[in-house]
Formats: C-alpha cells, sequence, structure tokens
C-alpha cells in the first residue's frame, strides 16, 4: 500500500502532460528543485531584512542617538500625539523613550544584536551537538552512555534559571559571553537528533559499502554521513536561533544580559519597566515586539521550508 | 521493568544534584565575594540596613567562608535537599522556604492550567492539520494562527495585555486576584482568581500551541501513512474513531516524552509572563529577588523550578509504559 | 454468480511528473467462491485495480473511467456511486482487505480481541460485551490462534505469521462476498508462507467468498488461485484458468514471467561456460573459518563450525536458511564487520581481525559484497559514479576511473551512458543491483560475499542478475559465497550447498543431493514448503501446514550434520 505512490509512477507508461493548468505545471518545476521553496525564500528575505536594516541603518542614521538625553523625550511618531498632545517629530520617525533615546537608532544597533546572539549561540551548540553525536552514536558504549544521560539531564534544566543565577552573581556580562552561556543549553536535542541518525545511518547499506571500500572512520563519518545530515543540521540549527534568541530576550527583559548594549529585549525591559503600557507609549514596545516578530516568522518559514525539503511527504502539488 | 524504573530514579538524582551543584559552583567563580558584593550594592543603592550585622552573619554562616570548600558544599547540599534556603536578604529575616511556600501554589496552578490548555488544544489543531476529514476553512485558519508561536512569551503577554486590558479592560492588569477580594473559599475570590488567570494563561498557550501543532502535524503525517491506519479504512470503521483511536492514539506517543522534555522550557517562559502580569508566583518572586540583589531567594527559587521540572519529566517517563504497551516488554 | 464486476476501468495518477495512468481498460468479474490472483510486477497495476472496488486508491490516484459493480449491492451496484457512509458501509462487510505488510497492519497500542471487536461494532453497532467476545473467539478460533491467549495480547507480542493470521481473522469475520489479500504472505518465510496462504484458502471456502489475490510469485499462485489475471504497465493482458496459463501462455509476458521462476531440476538459467580461469594457488586456504561461533547475549546466533574454501578452483558455495538461522551472520563475520564470539576467521591465512591497516586495506580489496536492498546501497547525496569510483581510488589501483567503470557497466549488460552520472533515486532496483555487481567486478577482488543479492528485485530480473553474478565466477575466476533462502537459484548456482537452521548446519553437500533429494528432516520440509509452479505438485493443505509447523517444532537442540559428499577444494566441519 504505501510503495503504491511510488511504485506506480516511475515504472508505467510515461506521464501524460497534458490537460495541466500552468499554474500546476510551475509547482511540479518545483519538485526537481526541492530548495527552491517560497518558504524558504521568505523566510530568508525576512532576516536578510533584519541584517540589512543593521547595515543600512548604520549609514545612513545616527546610531549616537541611542544614547540617554540624546533627542527629546516621549515622543510618539510623526503624524500621532503622546499624552501631552505634544505631536510627533519627523526628526524621530519611530519616536523616542522617556530617557531620551531615538527608538530608530536603538532598533537599528539592538535588531542585529539579538539575531548575533542567537546564531552565535547556536552555532557554538550545534558544533558541540554534532561533536557529542558523532561520538555518541559512532563509538557506543560507556561513552555514548554518559553522553546519552548527559544531555538527558541537561534537557531538563531551564537554561533561563541557570542564567538567572549566573548574571546575579557576575553582574554585568557581553553579548558575547551570554552567547556562550545560552550554548551551553543548546547542544543537547542536536545531540540526541545526530546520535539517532549516526546511528540508524551505521547499518546503512550505503556505510557499509563504504567499509567494504575500505573507508577511515573519518570519511565516513564526514563525506558519507554528514552530508545526508545537513537538511536535518539546517532545520536544527534555525530551531535552535530560536530558542537562543527567546532565552536572550528572556533574560534581557527581566533586566539581565549585557548592560551597556542596546538588545530588542532590553528597550522591552526599560518599556514595560518606565509603565509604557499605561502611559501609551505603544511605539516603545510596540516596534521592538514587531521586529522580534519578523525575525521569528523567518525563522520559522525558514524551519517549515527545510522541513518539506528534507521529507518530501510534506511537499504537496 | 526494574530496570527502566532505576533508570528514571537514577536521572531523576542526577539533574537534581546537578542543577543544586551549578547553583553552588556559579558564584563562587564569580571574581568578587558574593557577600561583599551584595552588601555594596545594597549599599549604594541608598537604603539603610537595619539588622546590617545580623545580616552579614547569615550570609557568611550561609555561605560558610570560613570553612573547607569541600565542607561548604556538603552543608549546602545538606540544606538544599531539606528545602532550607537560608533568609531572604531583601525582606530580612523572612525564611526563603515560606517565601516560596507562598507563591508556589499560585505558580502551580498557573502552569497546570497553561499545560494542559496548550498540549490538548495544540495537539488537536496539529492532528486537524493533517487529517484528510478537516474542513477547509480549518486548513488555512491553524497554519495561520501559527504565527503567534514566534513570539516569545512576554510579547504574547504585552499584546494581551494591550488589547484586553488597556484598551477593552475586560480583564485586570496585572495581579492575580481583585484588591477588595478576601482570600479565601469564597465563590467571590475563586472568580477573582479564575479572571485574573485567564490572560496570563492565554499568553503561554497562544505561543506554545504551535510547538505541539507542528510536532504533532510532522507525526500525523506520519501515522497517516501507516499501514494500521490503511486497514482500519479498509475495516469501515467511522472516520473519527479512526482519527482518534488509531491516529491521535498513536501520534501522542512521541508528543509525551516531549512534553516531558519541554517542561522546562515552558516553566522558564512562563516566569516572565509572571513578571509582566505581576502574578504573585515564583517567577514574580524571582523578578523582585533580581531586582534587589536577595541571592539566597534567587538560589532558592531556581532550585524548586528545577526540581519541579525534573519530578514532573519523571513522572512522565514512569506513566508512559501505561499508555504504550510496547514499553512494558521492553524496558 | 459474480460477485464483483470491473469494467473498462481506468485509473490515474496525476504526479509531479504529469498525469501517469496507472491502469488503463481493465476488465474482469469475479465469481463467488473462485480465487483470482493478480500478477505482475510492481507498478503493473494489480493492487491499484483492486483497490479501486474498495475506494481506497493511495492519494492522488482516482477512477477516471469505468464501472465496479457490486452485485450484492441493493439498487444501483456501481460501488463508484456510493456515497462516503454507504462505502464505509460496504468494507469489510462486502469487501474485505487483507494487507501487505503484515508486521505494522494492526494498531499497536490496542489488544488483537479489540481490534475485531471495532469492526464489529462500526457494522452491526454497539452489542453486550459477551456477544463481543464470542465474535471475537470464534474469529480467532477460525485461524488457528486461541482466543484466551491471542486476545488479550498485543501486536508486537505475536510473530509475522500470527499477526498475518489475526489479519484474516479481521477480513473474514462478518463472511465478506469478496476478500482482496494483497501480497499477504511476502513478508513471511516459506514454512509460514504455506501455513498462512493454507488457513486464508480455508477460511475462504469456509464462508464461501470470492477472493483476489495479488502477488508476484508465480509459483504461490499456481498453488493457491483458480484464475489468473496477468497486468502488465496497467493493462490486463491475459487472463485465463490458471492450468491454461501456466501450461499454454499465449502472451510473451507472462510465459516471461512463468520462465524467470528457476524449478530445482528444471532447465538451468545460466550458459554453460567451458572453463574458468583459475585462482592462484596457495598454500593456505583462501577463507578459513576455524570454530568461528556469535553470540549476542544469551542467544546463539552461530554454533561453533569450521570450513575451508580453497581459490584455486574458484566455487561458489552456498548458505541457505530462513530468517534468523544465523546466515546473514555468517555473512557479515566473513567481512570482518562482526567479531566471532569464538574462533577466528582467516584470510589467506591470517586473522581478520588481527590485521592492521593497511592489511585490513589490502584484505578489504580482494573481500567484496554485494547486499540485499539496492536502495539502500547507494549514498543518496551523490552520483552513482560515487560508489564505483571511491573504492578504485581509495585502494590505489591502477588505470583509467572512467574506462573501468565503463566496462564493468558493460560486462553486466548496463548501457554506461544511460546509469554513470545520475543520482540513485533515478534507476530502478536491478539497475542498482547491477551496478553493485558491476563494483566488484571492477575491483576484481578474489572473494564475492553475495548477501541475498536478488530477493528485493523483480522476479523477471533475477535471473540475469544471478547470471552477472555467476560470471563473477566463470569469467573472472572470482569465489563466491551465495547467501539466500531460495533454494531453487541456489540450485542452479552453485558447487556446494550449506542448509543453515537456529545457526546449526544441518546438511551440506552438493546441490544435486542436498536440494535434489533432501535427507535433513528440516530440508525436506523446506522444500515441500516451496510452492512451485507445477499445478501437479501437491502444496497440501492446512492441515499439512500445521503438521510441519508442529514437526519444525520437533528439530531443535543440536541436529546432527547430515553431510552428503565433498567437492574438491572445500571442507567442512561442526565446532
Amino acid at each position: 500500500m504505501a510503495d503504491q505512490t511510488n511504485a506506480a509512477a516511475p515504472e508505467t507508461a510515461a506521464p501524460d502532460m497534458a490537460g495541466l493548468t500552468k499554474r500546476q505545471l510551475k509547482r511540479m518545476k518545483r519538485f526537481d528543485n526541492p530548495w527552491n521553496n517560497p518558504k524558504l525564500i521568505w523566510g530568508i528575505t525576512l532576516l536578510m531584512g533584519i541584517i540589512a536594516l543593521g547595515i543600512f541603518g548604520r549609514i545612513f542614521w545616527d546610531t549616537d542617538l541611542v544614547f540617554t538625553g540624546a533627542v527629546m523625550p516621549s515622543q510618539a511618531p510623526p503624524g500621532f500625539e503622546n499624552l501631552r498632545g505634544q505631536a510627533g517629530l519627523a526628526s524621530s520617525p519611530l519616536g523616542t523613550d522617556v530617557a531620551g533615546r531615538d527608538l530608530l537608532a536603538l532598533l537599528i544597533v539592538g535588531a542585529p544584536n539579538s539575531l548575533y546572539v542567537g546564531m552565535l549561540a547556536s552555532l557554538i551548540g550545534m558544533s558541540l551537538g554534532i561533536f557529542l553525536g558523532f561520538t555518541a552514536g559512532y563509538t557506543g558504549g560507556r561513552i555514548d552512555d554518559v553522553i546519552r544521560v548527559g544531555s538527558d539531564v541537561m534537557i531538563t534544566i531551564p537554561p533561563l534559571l541557570i542564567l538567572v543565577v549566573v548574571q546575579a552573581s557576575f553582574g554585568d556580562i557581553t553579548l558575547t559571553m551570554m552567547a556562550i552561556l545560552i550554548a551551553a543549553f543548546v547542544w543537547q536535542s542536536p545531540t540526541r537528533l545526530i546520535r539517532a541518525q549516526v546511528l540508524s545511518m551505521r547499518e546503512s547499506g550505503y556505510v557499509q559499502m563504504a567499509r567494504l571500500s575500505g573507508a577511515s572512520n573519518r570519511h565516513i563519518m564526514f563525506r558519507e554521513m554528514l552530508p545526508n545530515l545537513v537538511p536535518y543540521l539546517f532545520g536544527s540549527f534555525i530551531a535552535n536561533v530560536t530558542t537562543s534568541i527567546v532565552t536572550a530576550v528572556g533574560l534581557e527583559v527581566l533586566g539581565l544580559g549585557p548592560q551597556r548594549v542596546p538588545t530588542l529585549g532590553r528597550v522591552i525591559y526599560d518599556a514595560i519597566d518606565s509603565a509604557a503600557l499605561t502611559r501609551d507609549m505603544w511605539w516603545w514596545w510596540g516596534f521592538p515586539t514587531v521586529l522580534l516578530m519578523v525575525m521569528f516568522i523567518g525563522l520559522l518559514l525558514i524551519n517549515l521550508g527545510l522541513d518539506e525539503v528534507s521529507n518530501p511527504r510534506l511537499r504537496r502539488l | 521493568m526494574a530496570r527502566y524504573l532505576a533508570n528514571r530514579v537514577f536521572t531523576l538524582f542526577l539533574t537534581v544534584f546537578i542543577a543544586a551543584t551549578l547553583i553552588w559552583i556559579i558564584p563562587r567563580l564569580s571574581p568578587v565575594n558574593p557577600v561583599d558584593a551584595m552588601l555594596g550594592r545594597m549599599a549604594s543603592g541608598g537604603g539603610t540596613i537595619e539588622n546590617s550585622g545580623a545580616l552579614l552573619d547569615q550570609l557568611t554562616e550561609r555561605f560558610g567562608f570560613n570553612d573547607p570548600l569541600i565542607v561548604q558544599y556538603w552543608l549546602y547540599i545538606k540544606n538544599t535537599l531539606t528545602f532550607d534556603f537560608g533568609l531572604s536578604t531583601a525582606s530580612f529575616p523572612t525564611p526563603v522556604a515560606q517565601m516560596i511556600a507562598t507563591a508556589l501554589p499560585w505558580t502551580l496552578g498557573l502552569m497546570l492550567l497553561a499545560l494542559i490548555l496548550t498540549f490538548i488544544i495544540g495537539n488537536l489543531l496539529g492532528a486537524l492539520m493533517v487529517w484528510e476529514h478537516t474542513p477547509r476553512p480549518w486548513k488555512v485558519v491553524i497554519p495561520a494562527a501559527m504565527v503567534f508561536t514566534s513570539m516569545p512569551p512576554i510579547l504574547s503577554g504585552l499584546l494581551l495585555m494591550y488589547v484586553f486590558s488597556s484598551t477593552l479592560g475586560w480583564f485586570p492588569l496585572t495581579g492575580a486576584y481583585g484588591i477588595r477580594v478576601e482570600p479565601g473559599w469564597s465563590l467571590d475570590f475563586i472568580g477573582s482568581v479564575a479572571h485574573h488567570g485567564i490572560l496570563p494563561a492565554m499568553s503561554i498557550v497562544l505561543v506554545t500551541f504551535g510547538f505541539w501543532a507542528l510536532g504533532m502535524r510532522g507525526l500525523m503525517i506520519t501515522v497517516q501513512g501507516e499501514d494500521y491506519t490503511v486497514l482500519a479504512k479498509a475495516k469501515g470503521l467511522r472516520k473519527r474513531y479512526i482519527l482518534y483511536k488509531y491516529m491521535i492514539r498513536n501520534a501522542i506517543l512521541p508528543q509525551i516524552t516531549a512534553f516531558a522534555l519541554k517542561i522546562g522550557m515552558l516553566v522558564a517562559g512562563q516566569v516572565l509572563v509572571e513578571r509582566i502580569f505581576a502574578y504573585p508566583g515564583m517567577g514574580k518572586l524571582l523578578y523582585d529577588a533580581i531586582l534587589t540583589q536577595d541571592y539566597p531567594v534567587i538560589q532558592g527559587v531556581s532550585f524548586v523550578i528545577i526540581l519541579m521540572t525534573a519530578l514532573a519529566v519523571f513522572f512522565v517517563d514512569l506513566l508512559y509504559p501505561l499508555i504504550d504497551p510496547r514499553i512494558r516488554l521492553g524496558a | 454468480m459474480s460477485v464483483l464486476d470491473i469494467k473498462n476501468i481506468h485509473i490515474d495518477f496525476p504526479t509531479s511528473k504529469g498525469v501517469v495512468h496507472a491502469v488503463t481498460d481493465v476488465t474482469l468479474s469475479v465469481e463467488k467462491g473462485r480465487r483470482i490472483g493478480f500478477i505482475g510486477e510492481s507498478g503493473s497495476g494489480k493492487t491499484t485495480t483492486a483497490l479501486a472496488a474498495m475506494r481506497m486508491l493511495a492519494n492522488p490516484g482516482f477512477v477516471a473511467s469505468g464501472e465496479v459493480h457490486l452485485n450484492s449491492l441493493e439498487g444501483d451496484t456501481n460501488v463508484l456511486h456510493l456515497d462516503e457512509e454507504g462505502m464505509r458501509r460496504v468494507r469489510l462487510r462486502k469487501i474485505s482487505y487483507i494487507p501487505q505488510g503484515a508486521m505494522n497492519s494492526l494498531n499497536p497500542v490496542m489488544r488483537i480481541e479489540s481490534q475485531i471487536w471495532d469492526a464489529v461494532v462500526a457494522h452491526e453497532g454497539a452489542m453486550e460485551q459477551s456477544a463481543l467476545l464470542e465474535r471475537s473467539n470464534t474469529a480467532l478460533d477460525g485461524v488457528g490462534l486461541d482466543p484466551k491467549v491471542v486476545g488479550r495480547l498485543y501486536p508486537h507480542e505475536l510473530s509475522g505469521g500470527m499477526k498475518q493470521r489475526v489479519c484474516i481473522a479481521i477480513g473474514t469475520c462478518l463472511t465478506p462476498d469478496l476478500i482482496i489479500a494483497d501480497e499477504p504472505t511476502s513478508a513471511l518465510d516459506v514454512i509460514t508462507q504455506r501455513h498462512v496462504m493454507q488457513t486464508l484458502r480455508e477460511m475462504q471456502e469456509k464462508i464461501g467468498a470470492g477472493l483476489i489475490l495479488i502477488g508476484h510469485d508465480m509459483g504461490l499462485m499456481a498453488q493457491s488461485v483458480d484464475d489468473i489475471a496477468v497486468l502488465k504497465k496497467g493493462v490486463l493482458v491475459e487472463f485465463g484458468p490458471v492450468r491454461r496459463i501456466i501450461e499454454g501462455a499465449e502472451h510473451p509476458y507472462t510465459r516471461e514471467l512463468i520462465s524467470s521462476v528457476p524449478l530445482v531440476g528444471g532447465e538451468s538459467f545460466l550458459h554453460a561456460q567451458a572453463a574458468p580461469p583459475k585462482g592462484e594457488k596457495l598454500d593456505v586456504p583462501l577463507l578459513e573459518l576455524d570454530g568461528v561461533g556469535k553470540q549476542y547475549g544469551a542467544v546463539t546466533a552461530l554454533h561453533p563450525m569450521s570450513f575451508a574454501l580453497d581459490g584455486e578452483e574458484p566455487k561458489i558455495i552456498s548458505i541457505v536458511g530462513q530468517s534468523g538461522s544465523g546466515k546473514s551472520t555468517m555473512g557479515s563475520l566473513m567481512l570482518g564487520f562482526n567479531d566471532p564470539t569464538t574462533g577466528s576467521v582467516n584470510f589467506k591465512g591470517d586473522d581478520i581481525n588481527k590485521m592492521n591497516a593497511a592489511e585490513r586495506l589490502e584484505f578489504r580489496k580482494q573481500v567484496q559484497a554485494v547486499f540485499q536492498d539496492p536502495y539502500a546501497c547507494f549514498n543518496p547525496f551523490y552520483r552513482v559514479n560515487h560508489a564505483l569510483k571511491f573504492p578504485f581510488e581509495n585502494f590505489g589501483m591502477q588505470g583509467d576511473v572512467d574506462a573501468a567503470m565503463h566496462e564493468a557497466c558493460e560486462a553486466v549488460g548496463l548501457d554506461p551512458s544511460l546509469v554513470l552520472g545520475r543520482y540513485p533515486h533515478q534507476l530502478s532496483g536491478g539497475q542498482r543491483q547491477r551496478l553493485i555487481v558491476a563494483r566488484a567486478l571492477m575491483l576484481s577482488p578474489k572473494l564475492l560475499i553475495a548477501d541475498e543479492p536478488v530477493s528485493m528485485v523483480d522476479a523477471s530480473l533475477r535471473a540475469t542478475i544471478l547470471a552477472n553474478i555467476h560470471d563473477l565466477k566463470d569469467k573472472h575466476g572470482i569465489s563466491i559465497i551465495y547467501i539466500t533462502h531460495d533454494l531453487a537459484t541456489a540450485y542452479h548456482v552453485s558447487d556446494y550447498v550449506m542448509v543453515l537452521y537456529h545457526g546449526h548446519v544441518v546438511e551440506a553437500g552438493p546441490p544435486k543431493d542436498v536440494i535434489g533429494d533432501p535427507q535433513h528432516a528440516y530440508t525436506r520440509l523446506l522444500i515441500d514448503s516451496i510452492p512451485w509452479p507445477d499445478l501437479d505438485r501437491d502444496w497440501g493443505d492446512a492441515g499439512d501446514a500445521r503438521a510441519a509447523l508442529d514437526a519444525l517444532a520437533q528439530i531443535g537442540g543440536t541436529p546432527e550434520t547430515v553431510y552428503r559428499g565433498d567437492i574438491p577444494g572445500f571442507t567442512l566441519r561442526q565446532g
């Protein structure tokens, strides 16, 4: 039954292309190259947008406006009024906060910072995961047991709480430092995933063929197994970027995390702390929220797209 | 079975032990003496420190700086395992254990409500995304609702608060019950608690249900192609019966394992939600402690939450053989 | 009276490459109480046609035109006109389905009896618990399972044969007009296959239903059905009583299907060669197993045994056995993929598990393998050339890789321009398996381990691929260890046969003696269980099959090997 669709197609008579709409034909073409996936492309576009904001913002806007008192405080964006009835100024297109910081400048500096923490933490976590996953899956035995139990234990401990303890003891930390700390909590799921994949691939025909060909363990791991893991690794990486950003923002919103560097979470913390909600300063917490949402939707779309790349059953005609 | 149990118990203890040890080691890696740092920060905060002598004594004794490290560690483990976290520095001399005992029921109640809601809603929607008989409008609405998954819980909290409290005024902005209501087992109080609990619970559900739905979607796609689903249809069973007893019943199994693994993440998210809604649970306690540099409270709250998570994982693992007969013999 | 009439049915599958006409203009009728076999290769439309009658086509297939009449329906008998609820009522009650994948066809989290009850309730409404229990007891009793024990079990606690019998119990519990059995025994070994098939026949005769048996094994068809329908690429090419088809097939494709089944004692599909080239003469055996045994925990996969194969005169040694007999364990021990628990595996006198890196590379170069699953043997990430090129370069072999690849492809009858440079998923299973044989040829090893090389390839290609492998011996002087469950091919291909049962060699000798005239009870049972495409050879009834299973249970312990004669250059002993 299950092989019905697969088996029926290639070996019977030649397909009949007549009677299909242009739209269907276009969709069919997409099947030939799974990477040509609209979700994937949209997701990447959104993330590129955030990066572009960081790059072009620095060129066309004055990032010194992130400092306290740089501009008029509590200004609404142009076309809106704050509670005191002052109309927004064109010099601060996204408004300002109570300390007189320009919101656009904060976002230009803050958004790429949040993305940077997520990417770096995920990259370190993935590298650890690949190393541990391959080691556990390929060597087995006692080492495998230790790695497995270790990841079981570490996956239970919520990273945010340990990070709170770290912050409370160390005070201020840098962005990179925070990324490294978060990385200590995002290696577990890639480790499990890779271990499971390596275990199943180890018994697969092509790995046995490679062994027959006298391949070294290194060749088998990196040339035979790793390329087939690429879609999974990408998916896992993106999922980890999301987790890392959520954790980082969570820390920042608690007022922890880097104290002197603007991040999206920090802006939201300040907004909540200064009761922006009751003062009706929606732009203060609204714009960073929208940027975070754009970032997460981009990551979600990339993840869904990658799912479809690695699992053809999810693709639909 | 005995091996399975022993395995789980071992993992539980190891988790609790490692968490406790991390909480102990981290402040010691800090370049500054935590006691001095704390007192310094408090003094610089401008507040006069009443009982500062007693405070210093209790901190020194608590951290046992006069003893060798190994003794300090032993003392700490012993205290922690008996839930003796010392006295709060911010509201000295209240025992930390007492503060946690007051906050814990709020957190547990909110967490249970949110977790159960999100698990049911998420998995059901995920299953409906795949089921061939789902009405067409649902197939469009569900993926669109997935956008909320992309938000961190604080943002959903803020958004809900802005829409339903600030703008519409349907729900109270913060707190766990009304100011004019007397705590107790009265209808008024329970109603007030429910009224206050809806928004925080919803903001957790809103951002987490999509995670379950996506996972369920993948599992359902696999189950849909399984031979037993095909045979169920060939047996002429009713479509809803097949959906519940054959598809969801099998697809849900890995989700339950994931449930255990993700509890930690969800609890952490809840800490943030409690903080925005000023909900008097562990999250709020933790946040206030961070603001006041109340180290014993931070330590105690972190440990109790990790313990709760580890226990939840343990119980889910224990219950798992009851829902998957294949585990029973396989051990 | 006919139960089911299929009239001019066309079935289409829209795919990414365009619309595939899976079934074209098929017309046939199933008479009450009669058994019809649908035979053809994968993709021939045999399952699709049968499933159209249940309206259970896999997505996105649909019936483009034609009629399917179920004559016991009242009013409009065309099932294609029924609404969803009406169709649901037809399934199982009127037409039941016995699936192919017995392993996964039962809900893993439900007890067996509940899976019978839900079917009964879905068609007859809720009833008393005791009434339900009676129904499940009757159903399980009918297929020879103890309802008190089996009913309470979960699917994972049953063997493959038992699961398939549960599926038969479900399929017959509402006494349908028609049973569709989709390769019900393809995952089972021959002894269990006979038992399951006989149970199905017995139940079908008891309830007097029509039966459509879908399969690709002409032997099984000959022993089980009354009429045969041969399908090729969605077209019904031949339909008629089984004797007429087997003895006087008209369509060339049918004749090809029949002749592709090798018969013990029948004509060989191999072309005799004059004198195979000699291998090098060594003082020590090419491959020697010295007291080799293997245990996995408490389970003994292979009891200690020894043999020595001399490489001078190339030979094919067959190792025959059912799944779990230890034959694949032997294969992986010989390749050094597994360490033996006792004894040593020596290649040209050296223990292969004690070699250093350089020796091991040399060993790998000289001992190659062909595995069962041609789909898994190619890394999906690379073009197929990778599998041929990499070992050639890794072993530091002289000469032009591309020229060697082309030459090897041509030697196994593949057109290099059609296969090289493609990705694995673009090739058929048969093409892939021949490429693997070409790979072995290119490396010109001294010894080839062929582990079930044709069991996953379509029947018509099996003979060709085995002939390719046989050529490796005849034309290139490579000795071959042929591991298989198929006694008929072992009979034709090999110079020496060992029959393995529960890790013991129970009978060994030249194939003409061991398979042509078996002495050991197990070998005899195996040969009797094979469904021969020979109508005059009786396969026995359900009682025989049950007696055979009982006899099988008697063989156990530590059976003595029955030695049936020696051939020069090969010695075998227990221990």
